[in-house]
């Protein structure tokens, strides 16, 4: 029974994300009405983040039910750290999108939240980690945060260069009438920033400690070590840049994009370390 | 008869508009003295800056009356003689036309910037004023109301309303697309050009704060008073580059008041906040390499005109199928007015043939005693009979009262089909259809259902 209600589950979710990604695409493209005609596309704009909210709890229920099936709590293993993560974007767009009116960054949120969901599906069910530690939790949890907070201000981020581009070109059509105003965007990556960075350091700290308790030491940690020192150094660049030189708008954009790139070797890491060992340890950003 | 004369931005200068133009408190005299003409039947007031207008309905056959009496009031409201010279201004619209133009009027297709929202609002407002003076109650009211209809259908299922077609209209939808919310950002007013004016004024009304800075303190300080707005002067320019987010340019300057250096210097204290310059002076009062810096945005007039031009030629093409709405709803109206116009006669056929029947039937009672019980039967059996008799009758002349506008000459020969002669020709709509609301049934269903 439990395994078919997973399954549902799953499934359910999927279909919501991936509406949600084919409504916000159509949305920006224009489709069906074209910008000209009275209404346009806006329902578009209006049901589409409602299919995300409305995915949120139907991803929680997944994740708890097939913890359930399978005895694993939902904080070992990048299979659910991935489902989880995806979930946390999700939620955090959710409750930020109409706090920071950045309904239609969304468009770069969703297909972000299904392929987590989507790869967690393919990367393994993941056993549970060996070299368990008091401190695991802790570091799983911080870095779930993190990622998806770090997800919604690349997303901020894109749309940013997007509607800044449009500007310096003077063209004021197409995507540029359909995405947030530009000071709404940069405001939105920096706070997101501003509350994944602690995230993020706690998430480094414990990985560092646990690095420590454990004794791991092999090429692909010091790899994933080293790239998270790097995220973390480049949101830190980010955020200091900002408050000491006045670095908005592109540069920031730019920094974040560069750091959000790290933390996703980060997470490949992972999953190329899973899917070549049963051995699965933790979640992202960890040293 | 539905009359319309007036002058527009089509047929007359500003300088005659204003002329006959009036405002809320003298709208009220105007419609008294347009009410108390005996001549019109019904009567509203259309006064806008593009467009003066009386909207009249007039008994058939006193139309030319009615135009004249029109055209004397206004005159004698823009304290003119009606000459040649006024004549040449003014325009007149009749029956159907005067329809469609109403319904063209309300849905801002014939307005001088096409598909501005304002209109349906002035509309209205002339509308109520005349209700409420008692000069509208019948046909001309419900022609009206209907425009309205017929005016949101055109701006809910066409484009007609969407895009910005004027520069300060541009330049607003500019900063909230830069900004969003203005309440948080502030508007330096450079110059005191009429253009750059009308746009700070709009931007200003959502703005955390509006200033004004000009070569004369005096002039900006008069327009800052005028605008709600804080003067600045002139020599605190680059002081308040850093404080502005927004900044309408429109100087005479003939060489750039706003450097990249400048500019430069200012992001640096601004540390990096985005700002925004509309420049709308010719020549350009900022530096084009202004626009080359990092958060720093300049659109000049011909990047503010080109999508004026964008922007009407959007609703350009909007405007066939807006036309489509306003024919179907004008084809509407009219079938109801036809229909309308043939009432009072098909109420009365309907009367005559009852009131025969029935005598008929109290005659015949006389000699019919044994069937007293049965009467109750019997008056029924002739309603029936009566709506029977009738139905194509009054089907087929409303029908065609619809569809054709000899409306009226087919109620006059059925008036004297019947010998209705003495019944007036058309009767007060209002009146005709309360009478028609209890009217026995006159379609099959009904009858079948009498009949059993």
């Amino acid at each position: 029974m439990k395994v078919e209600l997973v399954d549902l589950l799953f499934g359910a979710t999927v279909a919501a994300y991936a509406a949600a990604c084919l409504m916000f695409t159509a949305f920006l493209v224009g489709w069906p009405s074209g910008e000209s005609a009275a209404g346009g596309a806006r329902p578009l704009a209006r049901w589409a983040p409602r299919l995300v909210a409305f995915a949120v709890p139907l991803h929680a229920a997944h994740i708890v039910t097939s913890s359930l099936v399978l005895h694993v709590c939902p904080v070992e293993g990048i299979h659910f750290a991935m489902s989880i993560a995806s979930m946390l974007i999700a939620l955090a767009y959710v409750l930020a999108r109409s706090r920071f009116r950045i309904d239609v960054v969304g468009a770069f949120v969703a297909p972000f939240a299904l392929t987590f969901l989507l790869a967690s599906r393919f990367v393994g069910t993941g056993g549970g980690p060996k070299l368990r530690s008091a401190i695991l939790p802790f570091h799983v949890a911080a870095n779930l945060i993190g990622v998806a907070l770090f997800t919604l201000a690349f997303a901020a981020a894109i749309a940013y260069l997007l509607q800044e581009r449009h500007l310096k070109q003077k063209n004021l059509h197409g995507v540029f009438q359909r995405l947030p105003p530009l000071d709404a965007l940069d405001r939105a990556e920096h706070r997101f920033l501003v509350a994944g960075f602690p995230m993020l350091t706690i998430g480094i700290l414990t990985g560092t400690l646990w690095a420590r308790e454990v004794e791991a030491g092999g090429t692909a940690e010091i790899a994933r070590a080293a790239f998270s020192y790097v995220s973390w150094a480049l949101f830190g660049g980010v955020l200091l840049l900002r408050a000491a030189a006045g670095w908005r708008g592109r540069r920031a954009a730019y920094g974040t994009i560069a750091g959000f790139g790290f933390t996703v070797l980060v997470l490949l890491l992972y999953i190329v370390r899973d899917a070549t060992s049963a051995g699965a340890v933790a979640a992202v950003g960890a040293p | 008869m539905i009359l319309a004369v007036g002058l527009s931005h089509r047929t007359a200068p500003v300088e005659v508009r204003e002329r006959l133009a009036t405002g809320a408190d003298a709208l009220a005299t105007v419609l008294a003295r347009l009410g108390a003409r005996s001549e019109l039947t019904e009567v509203m007031f259309v006064s806008t800056c593009n467009r003066v207008e009386v909207i009249a309905l007039a008994p058939d056959d006193r139309v030319d009356a009615a135009l004249s009496a029109i055209r004397e009031e206004l005159a004698r409201h823009g304290g003119l003689a009606y000459d040649a010279e006024l004549a040449a201004y003014l325009y007149d619209i009749r029956g159907d036309e005067a329809v469609r133009h109403i319904f063209r009027v309300a849905a801002s297709l014939d307005s001088m910037v096409l598909g501005e929202p304002q209109i349906l609002g002035q509309v209205k407002d002339a509308y109520d004023a005349a209700v409420a003076a008692g000069a509208l109650r019948g046909k001309l009211a419900r022609c009206v109301s209907r425009s309205f209809a017929a005016a949101k259908r055109v701006r809910t299922e066409t484009g007609i309303g969407a895009g910005t077609v004027s520069i300060s209209s541009v330049a607003v939808d500019l900063a909230r697309r830069v900004f969003g919310d203005l309440s948080d950002h502030a508007v330096l007013l450079l110059g005191a050009g009429e253009m750059a004016e009308a746009a700070a004024r709009s931007l200003g009304r959502g703005a955390r704060a509006l200033r004004v800075c000009n070569r004369s303190f005096d002039r900006a300080a008069a327009l800052a008073g005028e605008m709600h707005a804080s003067a600045v002067p002139w020599e605190g320019l680059e002081a308040e580059l850093v404080q502005a987010d927004v900044v309408v340019a429109s100087t005479a300057s003939r060489t750039p008041v706003v450097t990249r250096d400048m500019v430069k210097r200012a992001m640096r204290s601004r540390r990096g906040r985005t700002l925004l310059f509309t420049d709308i002076a010719v020549p350009r009062n900022v530096e084009p390499a202004v626009h080359t810096i990092d958060n720093v945005y300049v659109y000049n007039v011909d990047d503010l005109e080109q999508e004026v031009a964008r922007g009407m030629n959007a609703r350009r093409a909007e405007l066939a199928a807006a036309e489509k709405i306003v024919t179907e709803e004008v084809t509407q109206f009219l079938a109801w007015s036809r229909g309308m116009e043939v009432q009072p006669t098909v109420v009365a056929m309907r009367a005559k043939v009852r009131a025969v029947f029935f005598a008929e039937l109290e005659r015949s009672m006389g000699r019919l005693k044994h069937l007293e019980g049965d009467r109750a039967a019997l008056a029924q059996m002739l309603d029936s009979a009566v709506n029977k008799f009738l139905h194509a009758p009054t089907t087929r002349l409303k029908a065609r009262a619809a569809d054709k506008s000899d409306a009226a000459e087919l109620a006059a020969a059925v008036r004297f089909l019947f010998d209705l002669e003495d019944l007036p020709a058309a009767a007060d709509p209002e009146q005709t259809e309360r009478a028609n609301q209890p009217q026995a049934p006159d379609t099959d269903e009904d009858d079948d259902r009498t009949v059993n």
